[in-house]
């Protein structure tokens, strides 16, 4: 230590990233972007979708290689080509997408690759007493032996912590760690963030959202468009200064919209009973009615049955016990094919792997629901040209950008997939509409197309059920509100219900009298 | 090469295992975009190039003279497969080029069928691996109906034994889409057993004391062969010595047929889509379940049809001896996969191996002093073979042809296939 | 969904696919097979017993999937067991039952089990790391005949092995840098190298043998004898080959491996979840090589066996191993991807093989439709195992580096 880096010294940095670049075809995602991190501090980085953090972190991660810049850790210069090198330098990372392995053990997930041995052979009750000491250590309660696939998403996430821990990272990386969280869930994981710094561990926390930032970051750092625009304390920092960092303007927090002019009844649900694939009932008894010119909203964790309701809705998945009617006529036998004949539009919580065949250009994806029907098929003879026009006039009064009739739809920005995905469902004049998630993953500006978009329809008198994972779109956006928790509806609210009771509730109230 | 760019949302990036593509049809459409003629002109060269080392490490002599050597195997295995007639066309069987041509003609007509067996489950997204199974249903079956139906008049006697084969192997092709529709089966290794499943069927019913055996020799495991009024008739080359039958006329009507279904039919429409995703086809209102058996079917009719035409346009009969050395079905996956699905792409693909099946193996007998022995020549079909097969395959082989490619275009300079789609 | 396909759904068909139903079902018609022949009902024709032989062996292997495992064997085997009484009793008097059914019945069924044993392993190996692998066959065939080839030049047993696993490997690291280099369809890839394998061993066999078909006088693997076994266990384990020994150990050695050691860990999570593996520093590339050409290695083992082996006499065929390399697919299919159960799967269709042989002194014709069991079996096991998703998750699935 004769001769310690200035900077080291003064501020105890662990992590210094200097003028990182990162180009990929045809996108600069990472330009001359700046990033430090002192030791035991929780470090907010904040953007957009596509803002460059996932990017920075998987060349800090090893995953990628920077195109050029500079990384320091601990004061010393490093270039990591693997991950197993980051590893080693005391870096872990939970990812988004949990890495984990649902056919082995939690400690066996643990240990992967680094594995206590007994000569040749694995030692499997070693590794178990490790991991339960490091869960001890930390408050991290889980069960060493239990399957990944038999346990919670929130203890999933304790197992990815503990991957890192018992690898000996020093500096963690949470990549959007509370987006398959509850609320009350994300308060239990900022706790043990605060252990973690208690004990001298520095984290650096990706999220988009404003609140989280302010309630756990010690300093945050706001990328826009692959380019760091500040790193400030939290101290001063408010949600909308953040926000204009972020988006570079003023963002339209609520939706303009008029009061709902409320019809009759289109769809009416009674005592629902879904299956899932796996032949677990996941909608228990669901009843709710939408009427036509309003937007119902359905808020919950993410598993709570949302998907096989929507699927039940759609005719895509069976419907074990109950009635669906939409405008008088009973769908709960329904195929896929008579659900849309009956008048349910449906915009897919899964656009490309669902809305979309991305292989197909736009016209084909356009004539998906009525491929076989006149005008552009006749006694199964399909008339290509007839697609064609019927997807230029979409393109037109949707402003579907990026491409023709003849382009893949695989070819667009996922905005404009949205947007066609959207055209399509209207444009057949439902009565009755699904709208899955509109707006996940998009940019600001398709975000309020579709909103405008979705309470214009309400407006002309669709009957539209919304539902999101995003409580500010269910609660900017919809008329009335329901609460599914475990497959049935805990809560039926209007719209200026606040944020917090929903969250309760979308835990089924139970976690008042626990804690 | 899988950067979930910025634009991308995360959470729909396909499950990060792979390369983000995530349909069999969804790969090859793919290799559609990618390349157009060029892939598989250069799959075809590559192989052949490996092809030649294998000539060369074993002949004897310089290195000069085994690559001499060389090239003149593939000058004898072209003019094996008569496509020297092109310098002197004549239609006299008695030429020998002619008649060469004339025999390739034979193979390609079964090839196209057999061709278009793995094309069209390819574009429902299913691998027919099942192609020689279903062809030897055909077989069996026309011939039952070919000997059975002695008596008949011609027209009706053929139209009932092509369209019986036509349907038994399109029925035990479903049976495999049948599998894959109600229980999830792989259609790979239904297929496969389906596969051997025939061949032992094929062996004991043409064989000693199975039904289908002649009624002259008991000691002959051959069969009886098709009553004349069951036989193709022959428009080049004589009747009952392998003349070219009309066969080759029903294989292109069903190349025809092919393209048609596909890109003008709702059927089409609906196989494309389940092809290249089966849940946005099933969020479309199509039915997945019944498009897959469909699908699997009519791939299957497509090698019962071969059967069909093989063993009522030249066969006529056939030995259980035979079974096990016939390859047609297997050499489909390859001519598919050459032709890349497509009806013009499956006819190319079908001349080409039509022609090296028969330069190879036949052709070369008659050659004087080849440098390939002619039992060897079998062999270098199936290297051939293999080898596009191979590369054919080879996803990044192909793209570093495409990217290659546009580089030759500097103005086009774009993002390579794989890449993610740019910002709005 | 009420178009047809969903009315297989019906209670009735729930209901007749309860595992104990259709075990004991099938254990009942595999009896009935053995008694079809006989008085009082004397069927003359042998196709009743051998049809009813099968449903219940089928049966029982549909009642092994669902879940009943020890019930579905013995109905699998009582099917098998029906059959070859079955035959014998339209056949023959009982005096010739011993001649189908005695110690060397047991040898024969290890002896054709020892192929579809290595080749099974071998594919274990390459799809629990990821890897699909049907290019077994041509890897078993290139085993077999360079295995020949080697032990003819160097006229020595031993290195004809060595030589074959060599061509094994060989022909495996071609395929793995096609499957996982170039992230190929790895069923496109297999189907390429089985082409591939039989071309070349066709074509240096002509070329290096100049037509003349069999080498003569080539040293073959010998057999281990074990002596003072006494009568039956002599006739049954007293007189197998080396390589016999050697499958039955690596079954064992495989299971140890592959469950119960760091680096069967590694294999098990490459081939489930290849980033998650590779997030933790396990290099993804390397184990699945290493698993694909263990795989070529094995079932190059197997293929030697074929040629070199008792049945073989030192002699190669074209094309030689004749569906072995798919039979060992299905055997590892049959068997879970598990050692335990592709050994299992092996035997019994060792013991189908070794059965069929013995039949054809009564019926060459009905021998031949015999050998088609083993993959009709396993057709129903593949229609009545998934579901439970059993295959690793990840296999078949070509891996990008990031």
């Amino acid at each position: 230590m004769a001769n310690p880096d200035p900077v080291s010294q003064t501020e105890d940095l662990v992590l210094e990233m200097r003028g990182i670049r990162k180009e990929f075809p045809g996108v600069v995602a990472n330009d001359e972007v700046s990033f430090e991190v002192r030791r035991g501090e929780v470090h907010a980085l904040l953007g957009e979708n596509g803002a460059g953090k996932s990017t920075l972190m998987n060349i800090l991660y090893g995953l990628y290689k920077p195109d050029g810049g500079e990384i320091r850790v601990n004061g010393k210069p490093v270039s990591f080509s693997s991950a197993r090198e980051a590893i080693q330098a005391g870096i872990g990372m939970v990812h988004q997408h949990f890495m984990l392995i649902p056919v082995m053990t939690v400690a066996e997930n643990i240990v992967l690759g680094i594995e206590p041995s007994k000569g040749f052979l694995l030692d499997e009750s070693g590794a178990e007493q490790r991991v339960r000491e490091l869960s001890q250590q930390y408050g991290l309660a889980v069960d060493p032996g239990a399957l990944v696939s038999d346990i919670t998403v929130g203890q999933e996430q304790r197992v990815e912590i503990l991957k890192a821990l018992y690898r000996g990272a020093d500096l963690l990386i949470l990549d959007e760690p509370t987006a398959v969280l509850t609320p009350q869930e994300a308060t239990e994981l900022f706790q043990i963030i605060r252990s973690l710094q208690a004990d001298g561990k520095s984290i650096i926390f990706i999220t988009h959202k404003l609140n989280e930032v302010l309630e756990i970051a010690d300093r945050i750092t706001v990328l826009r468009r692959g380019k760091t625009i500040e790193t400030a304390p939290r101290a001063g920092a408010t949600e909308a200064s953040l926000a204009r960092a972020m988006v570079g303007r003023e963002v339209l927090l609520r939706v303009e919209k008029g009061a709902s002019d409320v019809g009759d009844v289109l769809l009416d649900v009674k005592d629902l009973h879904v299956l899932d694939d796996r032949g677990i009932e996941k909608v228990r008894g669901v009843s709710f009615t939408v009427h036509a010119g309003e937007i119902v909203g359905i808020a919950g964790v993410d598993g709570n049955g949302q998907s096989e309701l929507i699927d039940a809705l759609a005719g895509l998945q069976k419907v074990q016990q109950g009635t669906i009617t939409v405008d008088g006529r009973d769908i709960s036998e329904a195929t896929p094919r008579q659900a849309l004949d009956a008048g349910v539009g449906h915009i897919p919580e899964d656009r490309q792997r669902r809305g979309l065949v991305l292989e197909f250009s736009i016209s084909e994806n356009v004539a998906l629901h009525d491929y076989a029907s006149p005008p552009d098929a006749r006694w199964g003879w399909i008339f290509p040209g007839r697609m064609v026009e019927h997807a230029k006039r979409l393109i037109k009064d949707f402003d579907v950008r990026g491409g023709g009739p003849f382009t893949r739809a695989g070819g667009l920005s996922g905005g404009n997939q949205q947007k066609l995905v959207a055209a399509r469902e209207i444009d057949r004049d439902p009565k009755f509409l699904i709208a899955a998630q509109p707006t996940r993953g998009l940019d600001v500006g398709a975000i309020e197309y579709l909103h405008r978009r979705l309470v214009s329809e309400r407006d002309e008198g669709r009957a539209i059920l919304l539902v999101s994972l995003e409580l500010e779109e269910i609660l900017s956006l919809s008329d009335r509100i329901l609460v599914l928790y475990e497959g049935r509806i805990v809560g039926e609210h209007t719209s200026d219900v606040s944020e917090e009771e929903i969250g309760l509730k979308m835990l089924g109230g139970k976690e008042k009298t626990a804690a | 090469m899988t950067e979930p760019t910025p634009t991308n949302d995360p959470g729909l990036v396909p499950p990060a295992e792979d390369g983000s593509i995530t349909t069999f049809a969804a790969r090859l459409a793919l290799k559609q975009r990618s390349g157009g003629f060029l892939v598989p002109l250069a799959t075809v060269l590559l192989a052949f190039l490996m092809g030649g080392v294998a000539i060369v490490a074993t002949q004897h002599g310089s290195i000069g003279t085994r690559i001499h050597n060389a090239l003149r195997a593939y000058n004898q295995i072209f003019d094996g497969a008569g496509l020297n007639w092109i310098a002197h066309p004549t239609t006299s069987i008695a030429d020998i080029a002619a008649y060469n041509l004339s025999q390739t003609l034979l193979q390609t007509t079964t090839l196209i069928l057999t061709g278009l067996a793995v094309a069209f489950a390819f574009r429902c997204g299913m691998f027919n691996i099942g192609g020689q199974g279903q062809y030897l249903v055909g077989l069996i079956v026309a011939n039952w109906l070919g000997v059975d139906f002695a008596g008949m008049a011609t027209l009706p006697h053929i139209l009932i034994a092509v369209g019986g084969a036509t349907v038994a192997g399109a029925a035990w092709a479903g049976i495999a889409g049948l599998l894959k529709a109600t229980v999830g089966a792989h259609e790979v290794i239904s297929t496969i057993m389906l596969n051997w499943i025939a061949l032992w069927v094929a062996t004991w019913i043409f064989g000693d004391g199975g039904p289908l055996q002649n009624s002259l020799n008991p000691a002959d495991p051959v069969s009886n062969p098709v009553a004349h009024s069951a036989q193709l008739p022959t428009f080049w080359g004589p009747q009952g010595f392998q003349g070219v039958d009309i066969g080759l006329f029903i294989a292109i009507g069903a190349l025809v047929v092919f393209w048609v279904l596909l890109n003008r039919t709702t059927v089409g429409y609906e196989v494309k889509a389940v092809g290249f995703n089966p849940d946005a086809a099933a969020y479309g209102g199509i039915n997945v379940k019944k498009n897959l058996i469909r699908a699997m079917a009519i791939s299957g009719g497509f090698a019962g049809l071969a059967g069909a035409v093989d063993m009522l346009g030249y066969l006529y009969k056939y030995g259980s001896l035979d079974v096990g050395v016939s390859q047609v079905g297997f050499l489909g996956i390859a001519v598919a996969l050459l032709g890349r699905n497509t009806a013009g792409g499956t006819l190319f693909g079908a001349f080409f191996f039509g022609a090296l099946l028969y330069g190879t193996n036949h052709g070369l007998q008659v050659i004087q002093h080849p440098v390939v022995s002619a039992e060897a020549g079998g062999d270098f079909t199936y290297i051939i073979q293999g080898l596009v097969v191979l590369f054919v395959g080879a996803d990044l082989l192909i793209l570093y042809f495409w990217n290659s490619r546009k580089k030759l275009r500097p103005r086009a300079r774009g993002k390579p296939v794989q890449a993610p789609e740019a910002a709005a | 969904m009420n178009t047809w396909t969903t009315r297989l759904d019906n209670p009735l068909s729930v209901r007749l696919r309860d595992a104990s139903v259709t075990g004991y079902a099938g254990l009942g018609l595999g009896v009935f097979a053995a008694f079809l022949a006989i008085p009082p009902i004397e069927a003359r024709a042998v196709v009743w017993p051998i049809l009813a032989g099968i449903l219940g062996a089928s049966l029982g292997v549909w009642t092994v999937t669902r879940g009943r495992r020890r019930l579905g064997w013995g109905a699998v085997a009582a099917g098998v067991i029906g059959i070859g009484l079955g035959i014998l009793a339209t056949r023959s008097s009982a005096g010739n039952l011993s001649s189908v059914f005695d110690a060397t019945l047991f040898a024969q069924t290890l002896s054709f089990a020892t192929p579809l044993i290595f080749g099974a392993i071998g594919g274990m190996f390459s799809e629990r790391s990821g890897v699909v692998n049907i290019g077994l066959e041509g890897m078993m065939v290139m085993g077999a005949f360079w295995g020949v080839y080697g032990a003819d030049k160097g006229n020595s047993w031993a290195l004809g092995l060595v030589v074959a696993m060599g061509a094994g490997g060989l022909i495996a690291l071609v395929y793995a840098f096609f499957a996982i280099q170039l992230r190929s369809d790895q069923i496109v890839g297999g189907t390429g190298v089985n082409f591939l394998a039989v071309g070349i061993t066709g074509y240096f066999f002509v070329t290096l043998y100049h037509n003349n078909p069999i080498p003569n006088g080539v040293p073959l693997l010998p057999n281990v004898h074990i002596a003072g076994l006494g009568h039956f266990l002599e006739g049954s384990i007293g007189d197998l080959n080396i390589l016999t020994w050697a499958g039955l150990a690596l079954v064992v050695v495989s299971y140890v491996v592959m469950f119960k050691t760091p680096i069967g860990l590694r294999i098990r999570a490459c081939g489930e979840h290849p980033r998650a593996a590779d997030t933790v520093g396990i290099n993804v590339y390397a184990i699945r090589y290493g698993c694909v050409v263990l795989s070529g290695v094995l079932a190059a083992t197997g293929g030697i066996y074929l040629s070199e082996g008792p049945q073989g006499n030192g002699s190669f065929l074209f094309d030689m191993p004749q569906g072995v390399g798919f039979i060992a697919l299905a055997a590892l299919i049959f068997g879970n991807w598990r050692p335990a159960g592709a050994f299992a799967a092996a035997l019994l269709f060792g013991f189908s093989t070794a059965i069929g042989l013995r039949l054809q002194v009564y019926s060459a014709s009905y021998a031949t439709l015999f050998n088609a069991l083993p993959f009709i079996l396993t057709l129903i096991a593949v229609a009545g195992v998934i579901g439970r998703t059993v295959a690793p998750a990840a296999d078949g699935k070509p891996y990008a580096k990031q």
